[in-house]
């Protein structure tokens, strides 16, 4: 089967209990690629820490806007990002740029994923993008 | 927004005082004060260990033995770490503990064994809905269904919709070596069987031994590893300065493993 391209997107309100939803969604779809299930554990944990990070951190006037999360499927890669409206930190582009109170978070996401990408956009988006690649050791 | 905050642990590790014992305990030539200052390192980061332990706790295995391989790594961490390369001690401890509770999965070959607890999972699942319905008279909730079986819901929704779908992409590997499975399932047995054993009569020495303790270091030592409360916690509950607690935790916990060792 051809996975180019396939995308699944999520928009999710701020509310702890909604964080469960966007790791049951990687089960759904990291499930079914090449991961094992330690892999796949990790990747929910990941995505956790990422959501529930991005939930606390944001300025007041973005507290309505819910985050988007997004999973991209390739055959033997899986990308999942965490958009956070206005949880830019638009004084500092340092690139620890996560909440200067949540470094264990950033070290866990780090440690569990091949790759841990973290920017801003324009529109005060705070990005966390994480890779992860299927049947390949990752240590 | 506030109980988004309810995981976050005590910010205990992150204290200045971190980056000037390890200095300490790098200058000094002195074994007894070196020995003292790395168990303190250690305990500080207890519950570093523990915050980190819980995160993995969900995969089947005790969370006490997943604190207690990530204190491997913690004291690995705090015997390689170098205070004057600038990172945080958190920043080096991290990777390192979670790198050790990973080793354990890895080791314990969880993911050969994982499939078939989701697959447990579905028929418990299963059968509690088929129980409920008759119980309530009516089709259970998700709620319910993970309290009956003593999961989360979220481990439910995914054991009911997952279940089946690992059960078919693993069928191969386990129908090949279902006789080693088998195997190493009953050496398992036989194995936890012995350990529990011993982990009641050292449970049952180490109650003794707590209740030697005078009261108020007992009352500590049940906050801290029973209750799981930080020094900080326990020192307004008492009353008294958390580096108090620190000291009367070090003499109870000394006082704890001489009676242990007195009685192997």
């Amino acid at each position: 089967m051809d996975y180019q391209d396939d995308v699944v997107e999520l928009r999710i309100p701020r509310k702890p209990e909604y964080v469960s939803v966007a790791r049951l969604a990687v089960s759904g779809i990291a499930g079914r690629m090449d991961f094992s299930y330690d892999e796949v554990e990790d990747i929910k944990l990941a995505m956790g820490e990422a959501c529930t990070s991005a939930m606390k951190d944001v300025a007041p006037e973005f507290a309505a806007s819910p985050l988007t999360v997004r999973y991209e499927r390739e055959a033997q890669r899986l990308t999942i990002e965490v958009i956070n409206p206005g949880g830019a930190r638009s004084t500092s582009k340092a690139p620890e740029s996560l909440p200067p109170d949540e470094p264990i978070s950033r070290l866990l996401m780090e440690v569990l994923m091949a790759e841990v990408d973290v920017f801003e956009d324009a529109d005060r988006n705070l990005h966390v993008r994480m890779v992860k690649y299927a049947s390949r050791e990752d240590e | 927004m506030t109980s988004v905050q309810a995981e976050t642990p005590t910010q205990e590790w992150e204290s200045q005082d971190t980056t000037e014992l390890f200095r300490e305990l790098r200058a000094t030539s002195d074994p007894d004060r070196q020995e003292h200052i790395r168990d303190q390192l250690i305990l500080m980061h207890s519950n570093l260990v523990r915050y980190l332990a819980r995160k993995f706790a969900n995969r089947g295995e005790p969370l006490e033995d997943l604190i207690q391989v990530g204190t491997i790594g913690l004291i690995n961490a705090v015997d390689r770490f170098e205070p004057d390369r600038h990172i945080k001690f958190s920043t080096y401890a991290v990777p390192t503990i979670i790198g050790e509770i990973r080793r354990y999965f890895r080791d314990k070959g969880w993911n050969l064994k994982a499939p078939r607890r989701l697959k447990e999972l579905n028929l418990a699942a299963n059968r509690a809905i088929e129980l409920l319905s008759q119980e309530l008279g009516r089709s259970p909730t998700y709620a319910e269904i993970a309290e009956s079986v003593g999961a989360t819901e979220e481990e439910i929704s995914e054991a009911l919709e997952m279940g089946s779908a690992y059960h078919a992409v693993s069928l191969d590997t386990e129908l090949s070596d279902d006789s080693e499975a088998a195997k190493s399932a009953l050496m398992d047995l036989v194995g936890e069987t012995d350990e529990s054993f011993r982990r009641v009569e050292l449970f049952a020495q180490l109650k003794d031994a707590i209740n030697s303790l005078p009261e108020r270091e007992r009352k500590i030592v049940y906050m801290r590893f029973f209750k799981e409360l930080s020094q900080t916690e326990v020192a307004k509950k008492l009353g008294i300065s958390q580096m108090h607690v620190s000291r009367l935790q070090q003499k109870a916990l000394n006082q704890l493993k001489e009676i242990m060792m007195r009685a192997e």
